[in-house]
């Protein structure tokens, strides 16, 4: 690649013109395909590779040396870490290598399930909202009256008259969840509807279903799919949350929050019944933030600077 | 100016209204009829009936709500069906440490993370700057429990420096009411601390770019001053709404902390009324926190008038 060229116009009459300069500049080879994609974003990739791992851990937690994780073994109470039981056994003998493996399954679930139902219901409220004038006010004060309910407590409530159970659990944090998405996305359509292009298709006899689904809902996808990640991660803290009060799925199911519950009272003793679902719930939710962040750089370059 | 504070705090009403309305139906759709739990195992049906006309609960929904929104405003709460005491005595009783937890935490968490923000703004790209928004990345991630759990093992059970566990009363002098809360407000300030450190960048980053700040510091003011005088002042709006906003994750992070460390206060409170399903104080301890949120948050916006006199209603 050379910087000199042979268009250059011809100098003026009395005007020198600088030599061209030399050829210095390496040209810039652009990695591409995923390798390239994937140095660009570390964030991505750490992030990313660290919940495809966590998948499969969850995927494949039966053939991973678990037993039964419920099997319990009077015997063999709150024996510590060793070779035989590598996480320890808790106070009823079971294992709780197994437990935490599966564990995995609820908190990847409630995590993945909250955030696909918030933004859909989010998407949906806030498109209305943001698009149907005289339902804008109504919606957006019960929206910020939900608000103003911290979410931790509003999902606690929600279960206080529910029967604890995993779709129970996703459904309250879901709608714990929701206002938040819904104003979100309310600013984004309250930003696009005076887009020129929109008034274009107004001009050109569009019908509003289809400008909300052509014209506006491709462009909430961005900043929606960045949301979702943050409340996926969001979700399952405030799972292992309702959980470790009690307030969460039953405590037969092997969740995170549940083995920790059950650590609770002999955590000053056998710290490591706590530890380890402790430790796979921080690093789980680090991959997704993580991701998150790699993606909110990666879709919106302009905000990346700042960050 | 006058005119806004009175529009903005009526503002509030609509909201607090809708609240209001959730939280009693919370209770009327609760499993469970009081009627019964009250006459015991041995009622017939009609005494059922008679205690529920007593108690008024056969009338409308709507009748229902109005009167318990004229109770609840005349600061009556109830009675707990566990425990028999008014709902208000039993808050009361228990808000000193919750009080005592979340104000301690609300200052320690502004002192660290705003000038965190500010220097990883002002160092933006080196190293301080990564490291800050790492720790960042990880106080959101990392669960306010897990933290309290790995604070009390290393600086209680291990160095032996805090108390494990509980909570002393202030009037018992400041140092052991200090000591009880320095590990529950550093776990619980953790995740406040990466929210607020991280816009306090955001927004610096943003006002260190403007013409204002190049001109100070051509006219040849200190690095410090040009920060916290000129950008910072500048960056304030952002920085103190998340502050507001933030509440709401201290208030949930309270009810948490307070179980990790055993302390007596509202979010036991609740932990435990959710185990026994005593409606009422679920009912009183959600509505008192939304009303604490709602109310700083007016504070907030009242404040942003003073902060940028721009901002005009």
């Amino acid at each position: 690649m050379s910087l000199a060229s042979d268009h250059r116009p011809a100098a003026p009459e009395g005007l020198a013109i600088a030599p061209a300069l030399p050829d210095i500049l390496k040209a810039i080879k652009p990695r591409t395909g995923v390798t390239g994609f994937l140095r660009r974003h570390p964030t991505i990739a750490v992030g990313g590779g660290l919940l495809l791992l966590l998948i499969l851990v969850a995927g494949l937690a039966p053939y991973l040396g678990t037993v039964d994780p419920s099997a319990l073994s009077p015997a063999r109470r709150t024996r510590p870490p060793s070779a035989l039981y590598w996480f320890g056994t808790d106070m009823l003998g079971r294992d709780i290598y197994s437990r935490v493996l599966y564990g995995t399954r609820v908190s990847l679930l409630v995590g993945f399930a909250v955030a696909i139902l918030a933004s859909i219901g989010g998407l949906a409220i806030g498109l209305v909202a943001g698009y149907v004038r005289w339902a804008d006010s109504i919606i957006m004060r019960m929206m910020d009256s939900l608000m103003s309910i911290p979410p931790i407590l509003l999902a606690v409530s929600l279960m206080a008259i529910t029967r604890g159970s995993v779709g129970n659990v996703i459904l309250a944090i879901t709608i714990a969840e929701i206002p938040r998405v819904s104003r979100l996305v309310r600013g984004v359509v309250l930003s696009l509807r005076e887009q020129p292009y929109v008034d274009g298709a107004v001009a050109a006899g569009t019908r509003t279903p289809m400008i909300i689904l052509r014209h506006i809902l491709p462009n909430t996808l961005a900043p929606m799919t960045v949301q979702a990640t943050y409340i996926c991660g969001s979700a399952m803290i405030v799972e292992a949350i309702l959980s470790f009060i009690g307030a969460g799925v039953p405590p037969n199911v092997p969740s995170w929050g549940n083995i920790m519950a059950e650590g609770r009272a002999l955590w000053q003793v056998k710290p490591f019944i706590v530890f380890f679902p402790a430790a796979f719930l921080s690093v789980t939710v680090l991959a997704v933030n993580l991701l998150g962040d790699g993606l909110r750089d990666m879709l919106d370059p302009r905000q990346a600077k700042g960050h | 100016m006058l005119g806004y504070i009175l529009r903005r705090t009526l503002s509030t009403i609509p909201v607090m209204a809708m609240v209001g309305l959730f939280v009693f139906s919370l209770l009327y759709i609760a499993p469970g009829d009081p009627a019964a739990v009250i006459a015991g195992d041995q009622a017939s049906p009609e005494d059922i009936a008679r205690i529920r006309a007593n108690l008024g609960l056969d009338r409308p929904f709507l009748v229902q709500f109005g009167e318990w929104g004229w109770r609840t405003l005349h600061a009556d709460l109830g009675t707990s069906i566990f425990t028999g005491l008014p709902v208000t005595q039993m808050i009361g009783q228990r808000i000193e440490p919750t009080l005592s937890l979340m104000v301690l935490t609300l200052i320690f968490a502004i002192v660290v993370s705003v000038p965190m923000g500010v220097v990883a703004a002002w160092k933006a790209g080196t190293w301080i700057d990564r490291g800050i928004m790492t720790f960042a990345v990880l106080g959101f991630s990392v669960p306010v429990f897990v933290i309290g759990y790995v604070l009390a093992y290393v600086f209680a059970l291990q160095l032996d420096w805090f108390p494990v566990q509980g909570y002393t009363p202030i009037t018992q002098g400041l140092g052991p009411w200090l000591g009880n809360l320095v590990l529950p407000a550093l776990s619980l300030g953790c995740v406040y601390i990466a929210l607020i450190a991280r816009i306090t960048r955001a927004s610096m980053l943003e006002v260190l770019a403007q013409d204002y700040v190049r001109t100070a510091k051509a006219k040849g003011l200190g690095q410090k001053d040009v920060l916290f005088l000129h950008a910072l002042k500048n960056a304030a709006v952002p920085i103190v709404t998340v502050i507001g906003i933030g509440i709401a994750l201290l208030i949930g992070g309270a009810v948490v902390t307070e179980s990790v460390f055993a302390i007596p206060g509202l979010g036991r409170l609740t932990v435990d009324a959710i185990l026994r399903r005593d409606y009422p104080v679920i009912q009183g301890v959600v509505l008192l926190f939304s009303f604490v949120y709602v109310l700083v948050n007016l504070v907030i916006d009242i404040l942003y008038t003073f902060l940028d006199p721009r901002i005009r209603y």
